[in-house]
């Protein structure tokens, strides 16, 4: 089994900024925890309602979806399909790994899902993961990340609302999930919490929640959990953060490497 | 053609190597062993490098993502990409069937041995796997 270090760590509050710097300081995390060995969550959002392509897409499938057409795109490092970021709780967390480690890490998608599940839960939401939900969805792998269906996803009432991806490094994981909370003009398709549930669920409202849930999660084993130290970037990781959204999330080059 | 995997070299990072001798050269063919294959659960992409990429012992030289994780693949040996699979990445369902066979991935003329010593033969290299449980 993939073990998760039990380490105190660092929360990077809810801050909204643009899609690419999003990914610069994702990426950043994912490198810095390799020096640092702190494990970060990180939550956030989107300046503007932006179209996250996974790894591994083709820039030009995004004219497969019209709604989306108009909006900025960025690359993500992670694959999966494309997500139009708006009405959501975006999060990362960054965290070591044994380097033997193959694939993905099946106990962090656990342990970060079911915080959410009781974050959701804490509002009076019922979610559970799609695997044990009984449905089955079958058919061709559509564009966008959100009609798409695994295990792992969350869905309330049948309707995935998260979504999670990872990337690894050779000593280190990345992992990061968009949690729908409404319907975007822009993927009008897909419905939020608030619409499945007839509920306003607020950002502030589940990302606290959500928080101690998973300081909960992830802290040691024998203990009921640690607070993790609540801090922004520092000078050098803010330094870093810039240079990989100039050579890489932020350059057409990259953008458009498919 | 298959090969032998307790006759081939592995890194911690789960690649396998098949060093053999052309000439003058030493020639490393990279795969993923038959126990990562296994792990990372159906690959649905693969990225290459180029053709004349130099790489240094443990650079990154591809990309893959399996079931909800896109991992890096590491080089074993220091030297120049000679050749690469490139029909790999569009015939994935078959590295399940033949991971040292089909998925050989890239050739590499080494240019320096010192990596060599640092990989594991099978025996150390299954001990790794059962340890990680």
């Amino acid at each position: 089994m993939h073990q998760i270090p039990a380490l105190p760590g660092r929360l990077i509050p809810y801050q909204a900024v643009g899609g690419a710097e999003n990914m610069a300081i994702d990426q950043m995390l994912l490198e810095s925890v390799e020096t640092t060995g702190r494990s970060t969550l990180r939550l956030y959002g989107w300046a503007d309602p932006t179209l996250s392509l996974g790894y591994f897409q083709s820039v030009d499938e995004r004219w497969r979806h019209s709604h989306s057409s108009t909006l900025a795109v960025v690359r993500r490092a992670t694959g999966g399909g494309a997500i139009v970021h708006h009405h959501e709780l975006t999060y990362s967390i960054a965290t070591l790994l044994d380097s033997s480690s193959i694939g993905a890490n099946q106990i962090l998608y656990d342990r970060v899902h079911q915080s959410m599940i009781r974050a959701l839960a804490d509002l009076g939401v019922s979610a559970t993961t799609f695997g044990q939900s009984g449905c089955r969805l079958l058919g061709d792998c559509p564009f966008l990340c959100f009609m798409r269906r695994s295990d792992n996803d969350l869905v309330v009432s049948g309707y995935k609302v998260l979504g999670s991806a990872q990337r690894k490094s050779r000593r280190a994981i990345l992992q990061h999930g968009s949690l729908l909370l409404g319907a975007s003009e822009f993927a009008p398709e897909l419905p939020g919490v608030s619409d499945l549930t007839g509920r306003s669920v607020t950002i502030d409202q589940i990302a606290t929640r959500f928080t101690t849930h998973v300081q909960n999660q992830l802290s040691v084993a024998d203990g009921p959990g640690v607070a993790w130290e609540a801090a922004g970037l520092t000078p050098t990781e803010q330094s870093r953060a810039e240079e990989i959204l100039e050579s890489r999330f932020g350059a057409a080059k990259w953008t458009d490497r498919r | 053609m298959t090969r032998d995997e307790s006759k081939l070299l592995y890194a911690e990072t789960h690649e396998w190597a098949e060093i053999t001798e052309e000439g003058a050269d030493k020639i490393a063919t990279i795969g993923i062993s038959a126990f990562a294959i296994e792990q990372l659960n159906d690959l649905v992409y693969m990225d290459l490098p180029e053709v004349g990429r130099v790489l240094a012992v443990g650079d990154e030289f591809g990309e893959v993502e399996s079931v909800k994780a896109v991992s890096p693949l590491y080089s074993p040996v220091a030297g120049e990409v000679i050749e690469v699979h490139s029909e790999l990445p569009d015939t994935l369902e078959r590295l399940n069937e033949d991971p040292l066979g089909h998925g050989w991935i890239i050739k590499i003329r080494i240019s320096d041995d010192s990596g060599i010593d640092s990989l594991m033969d099978y025996a150390a290299y299954k001990k790794q796997c059962s340890e990680a449980g």
